[in-house]
Parts: structure tokens; sequence; C-alpha cells
């Protein structure tokens, strides 16, 4: 295979990555974007709503937790950023409640989204709901099933969820097909995108949202503990929670930031989303990343037991990161990820999502792997919280309840 | 060069017809037959798609096509192969090719242009590589000689589309309708006048497509000043139909389909000759 390794994105790139491969025909769109973002995200009155709303509606500013009993199964002392506690369950409200007030602003009638998991569509139908928009919300026929009570929470709030049928029937197709909707509808419509990636502006639009994250960890890190963390942690799927946490610690050179991609049945298995150790550059959704794909460049179908990782591209500013060696990137696996959910759950009370486990499972083995010292303090972003995934965790893993301790011993 | 089957076509002949197939759909074989009978009715130019999984500028019609194709193992070699095929068929038929940006940039560009010009495409045009993406791409077709085309649509306004018009060897490709591909029924007039707009304010021959399904739609675009008429997804739902008469075998049922939806559409370009 021979990449197209000189070519250099022009449109809000990243390095390498980024740009704009997208149809012609988005371009008013995309424009009427990037123009809003310079003017209106950057207003005082928008900057005010957008705080007030994060506060007053959605519960921020989050909170951060030491978790004491995680931390000795971990041999390291962690602090949580608790976006679990977020309204909507997931870090996903902070962006949706950005674009949902700029598309406000920009005179839109009408929002779309893509949806893996359910956790972004719900976010979405919620804004759409408080802030009076006609939405709809695009989710992979396959997933739409699997994650049946977010469906529900959707049309709860008002929003039509459509099953899309063609492809994988998974978030990749479930893209597609809003973008294709975008592009007939351009004029009422805003496409509410869900992670850092997609055509520039949307990786800096919502990477920008997310900032909040990292800015008040920083924060709280400074007035509780103390100078800063040796470690950042957080999961990627896209990389909008990972971002939204890198950001403020980015000039920080001595702080580790460390993404974790879904590993899913191992690396070498194939069925896995770890789309920057083992994906190669390519165009996935309207930007140059890096991506899953067969020798000829068609994409590939990621695995991940959480649905909000399985992705076979990843936000271009992350594929950038990577290639200047300021983030790093490592994988856990399903079962270590699962045993990280069980383990928050049974030691601090807290259930995370099955998203978030993975960089919690991250931590369970960074002493072992001989990344830290013992002792050392990091902290993750705990990026929302698993009540979405009981149901999976039922099917799968169900005959742990109630001894996942006890379970385990006996099964290795 | 099968660069010059372009220039002289359009020398030869002012309004032209292409299907719009995509190479592999149903399988390799009939797609080539599909070709052959296109050319027998009346088709003057081609244009070719190789099959992608995430045909995101697609409509339901164009990518049951594309998935068709990948099911039927059609990978880019595959559907050079058959390029290949109609071109030694056809030495003087301009073949105009149509791909996801991401099939170009895995081979590499340099790789990528090479293998059209060597299986006979005319030109290229990648949907997915916006203009300002598309730099490096221009100047390895120039290079390399393998005609460029642009895509416009409906928005796009006076200023950016000389821009456009400006790098353009072969022709741009003015969707009709703002939106993803698919027939459409009606709607005649609003077509004619953005198609007179387009070719009013720019040199080099515009093509239209998407959207285009009965003998009133093609006429109306050449009345208005476009070169070329293409019909892609009106030939994708007669293709499913000839699929679902009966068992696939040769491709009998499908190129009857396909004649029987492409026919008409040929009768109108015939009359213009
Ligand atoms: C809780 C949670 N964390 C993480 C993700 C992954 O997205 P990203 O990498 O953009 O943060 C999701 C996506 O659905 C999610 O729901």
């Amino acid at each position: 295979m021979s990449h197209e390794s000189s070519l250099m994105p022009r449109k809000g790139a990243f390095g390498a990555y980024g740009g704009r491969y997208v149809s012609e025909l988005l371009v008013p769109a995309l424009d009427e974007l990037e123009e809003a973002r310079k003017t209106i995200v950057r207003s005082s009155s928008f900057k005010r709503e957008f705080r007030e709303t994060l506060r007053e509606w959605a519960g921020r500013p989050t909170a951060l937790t030491y978790a004491a009993n995680f931390s000795k199964r971990c041999n390291m002392q962690v602090y949580l950023k608790r976006e679990d506690l977020l309204h909507g369950g997931a870090h996903k409200t902070n962006n949706v409640v950005g674009q949902g007030i700029l598309a406000k602003r920009m005179g839109k009638t009408r929002i779309i989204a893509e949806t893996g998991a359910g956790q972004h569509g719900v976010a979405t139908a919620m804004v759409g709901a408080r802030l009076g928009f006609e939405t709809v919300v695009y989710m992979g026929a396959r997933d739409v099933e699997r994650q049946a009570p977010n469906v529900k929470r959707m049309q709860l709030c008002g929003a039509t969820v459509i099953p899309v049928t063609t492809g994988s029937q998974t978030l990749k197709d479930a893209i597609n097909e809003a973008l294709r909707d975008w592009t007939a509808n351009l004029g009422n419509t805003h496409y509410l995108l869900g992670t850092v990636c997609g055509p520039d502006p949307f990786p800096r639009l919502v990477r920008d949202f997310h900032r909040v994250i990292g800015k008040e960890a920083k924060q709280q890190w400074a007035d509780r503990v103390g100078g800063l963390p040796r470690a950042v942690v957080a999961c990627v799927g896209g990389g909008s929670n990972a971002i939204g946490i890198f950001r403020a610690f980015l000039k920080d050179h001595d702080v580790d930031l460390v993404g974790v991609e879904p590993g899913g049945r191992g690396l070498e298995s194939g069925e896995h989303g770890a789309t920057l150790q083992k994906g190669t550059p390519g165009l996935l959704h309207g930007a140059r990343t890096s991506v899953l794909q067969d020798e000829f460049g068609q994409i590939l179908e990621p695995h991940s037991v959480a649905a909000g990782l399985d992705y076979p591209g990843v936000g271009p500013e992350h594929a950038h990161l990577r290639d200047i060696g300021r983030a790093r990137y490592v994988s856990v696996t399903d079962d270590e990820a699962i045993e990280a959910f069980e383990t928050l759950a049974r030691t601090e009370g807290i259930i995370p999502a099955f998203e978030s486990a993975h960089a919690l499972a991250y931590a369970m083995k960074a002493v072992a792997l001989g990344d830290y010292e013992p002792g050392t303090r990091i902290l993750i972003n705990c990026s929302g919280r698993g009540d979405k995934d009981l149901d999976t965790y039922r099917k799968l893993y169900g005959h742990r309840i109630g001894g996942a301790a006890q379970a385990k011993g006996t099964e290795s | 060069m099968s660069r010059a089957n372009l220039d002289a076509a359009f020398a030869a002949k002012k309004h032209h017809l292409s299907p719009f197939l995509v190479l592999g759909d149903p399988t390799p074989d009939i797609s080539f037959e599909l070709a052959k009978k296109a050319i027998e009715l009346g088709a003057t130019m081609l244009e070719v798609g190789i099959a992608y999984g995430d045909p995101s500028a697609d409509g339901p019609a164009i990518q049951r096509a594309n998935l068709r194709a990948i099911a039927a193992k059609a990978t880019t070699p595959v559907a050079l192969g058959v390029m290949k095929r109609i071109h030694e068929a056809f030495p003087a038929l301009p073949m105009n090719l149509l791909v996801y940006g991401n099939l170009v940039h895995a081979r590499g560009f340099e790789a990528f242009v090479q293998d059209a010009l060597d299986v006979g495409a005319s030109s290229l045009l990648v949907p997915d590589i916006l203009f300002e993406e598309g730099e490096q791409l221009r100047e390895v077709c120039k290079r390399l000689g393998l005609g460029h085309a642009e895509l416009a649509g409906p928005l796009t306004d006076a200023k950016r589309l000389k821009r456009l018009a400006s790098t353009i060897d072969a022709y741009l490709y003015l969707v009709a309708f703002q939106g993803v591909t698919g027939a459409r029924t009606g709607g005649s007039d609003a077509i004619g006048e953005l198609v007179k707009r387009t070719a009013d304010r720019i040199e080099v021959p515009v093509c239209v497509g998407f959207g285009l399904s009965s003998a009133e739609h093609v006429a109306s675009v050449y009345d208005a000043g476009a070169r070329v008429a293409v019909v892609g997804s009106h030939l994708a739902n007669a293709i499913e139909a000839g699929i679902n008469a009966g068992p696939l075998g040769k491709g009998k049922h499908v190129v009857a389909a396909f004649e029987k939806a492409f026919a008409p559409l040929a009768e109108t370009v015939n009359r213009y000759a």
C-alpha cells in the first residue's frame, strides 16, 4: 500500500491531518459554520450563554474525585474528572450545548446528528428539546437494536430516530447518512457532529466546546492536590473527551497525555478499534486522519465492546499529537475494560461507561507495564456513566454479577 | 493517449449522453455487457465509478450499486480490469472515472493516475477531494496527462465557479440538485435555469448529472447549454429491477431492464446529434 504520504491538508490542518475532504456541495455549509465559529462563538454574549447553560442546565462544574480504593488496585493515586455526573450522563453534553446555542444563533430550525452508542443522540435530543429544534438522529440499524434504551430516551425528548440500514449499519454509516441529509437541507439544518472528527471546522469547534473539562480539572487539581498530575488519561473513540481534557495540559511538558484505544479482542486479532496504533493515513468523513482500512482504501469495520469507541477513524488532531510525540496512545482489551468497569463499581460505587472503563483499565495495568512508579498521581477522565451499558453487561457478563471477584477467580 | 478521446468527442459532437456505471455492478462481466449495450444504444461517453463502501455523496440507489459491486469482489484492480476491457473494445470512447478520494489516496496519487491512464481513462473526478485540497492531485493529473474535472452545485457562486473552471481541462460536472444522487421526477425548469446560468459563466464544457431520469430531463439540460447528460441512479434502479426479475446468470434480465430504462434517453440524444 502506498498511501499518499505527501498529501498535506490545507483547511484547518493539524500537521498532515484534518482538512476538508467533502463534496463541493457542502462548501456553503462549512463556510457558514466557519464564519459562525469566528464571529458568534467568539462573542461575549455567546460565551456567557454557553457558560450559564452548562452551569444551570447541565450541572457544571463536575467534581474531581480522589478514588482512594480504586487507587489501591492501581498502585497509583487516581483522581477522576467526573464527566459521568454531567447532565445526560457523559461529556457529550458540553459539545451539544455549544453547537445547539450556535445553531440557534445561526438561525437554524433543525438539527441532525449521528449516534453510535446513543449518548450523543440523547444529548442532542435533550438540547433540541430545550432550544426548540426539530431534531433528527441517524443511528445504524444494528445500534438501534443494541442500544434500545437510548432510542427511547431520544424519542421521549421529541427527536426522530432514523435507523440507517445501508453499509454496515453502524456509526460510520450513520455519519454518512447525516452528511447526506445535511447536503440536501443545509439551509435550515445544522449538523451537530458528536466528536472531534469530520471536515474542518468541526474538529476545532467540538474541541473548543470540550476544553472546559481540562480547564476545570487543572484548576481543581491545583486547588486540591497542588502542582500537576504526572499523566492525564482518557479513552479515545473519535477523541472528544480526550482532547477536551488534554488541551489544558498541552504545554505542560512534564504531564504525559495518554489516550486509550479500544483493543477489542486484541490488537493482533484484527477485531479492535485501535485506529491510532493500527491505522494508516486515509480520508474518512471529511478529514485526513488515521483510519482502519484495507489495502485498497475500503474502510474496515472496527470492534469494541464499547459502542462509543467502535469507530474506524479518529480526530485528526490526535493523529498529529501522536506523530509529534506529544500524546501517547495505548490500548486495553474488552475484557480488561470490563474488569475495570466492575472494579470501579465495587471499590468506589461509581459505574463508569464502558468507554470510560478503557481509561480506567489502563491505570490498572500502568505500573505493571513499567510505565509509572507506584504511587504516581494521575488524572483520568471518567467520560460517562455506565447506566446505558447495563443491558449489554447483563447479556455478556451477567454471570459475574453478585460475585465478580469470585467468578473471575474461578475463570482464570 | 485516451485524454485525447475526450477532446475528440467534444470536437465531433455537441451533445453527449453518458451513463454512470459502478464497475462490477452487479458483476464485472455483466457490467462490461452493460457498457456495451449503452454504447450500442447511443452513449458516446461513459462515467465509471469504482465501488466504495462509504459513498457519502450518493443516495440509496447508487449506494446499493456500490455494495453490489463490493459483494461481487470488484476491488480497485478488478474495476480497472473492466475499464480495460471496455477500452479495448471501444478504443475511441471517452471514459471518465469518478472515484472517492480514499481509494485514490490508498494507492498513492501518482500510481493511481498512471493505473487509470493504463486502462484508458480520459479524466478523473474525485467528488470528495475538495478544490482547496486538490492541488497535488491536479498537479499529478496534469503532469501525467489525465484530464481533470471538478464538481459544482446549485449553490456554487459565480466567483468560485470561475476559480474551479480555471483549473479544469476536462469538464465541469454540475450537480443539478442540492443533495445526493438519486433519480428525481419533475423539476426540469429549475435544472434548466441552473444549467444555463452555469454554462453562460464558464468556457469549459458543462456536464450535468444527479437526478436525470427522463428524456425530458436530458432534453432540458441540452437546451440550457449542457454538453453532457449523465444518467446514474435511474440506471442503477433499472439494474436492481433486472436483478429482481430473475436469476442473474449472464445478466439477461439486467441487460434487458437496463435497455428499457436507457433507450428512451438515448433516442433523445440521437435526435440532438
Ligand atoms: C461516555 C463516552 N465516552 C467516550 C466516548 C467516545 O467519544 P470520544 O472519543 O469522542 O470522547 C463516548 C461516545 O459515545 C461516550 O459515550
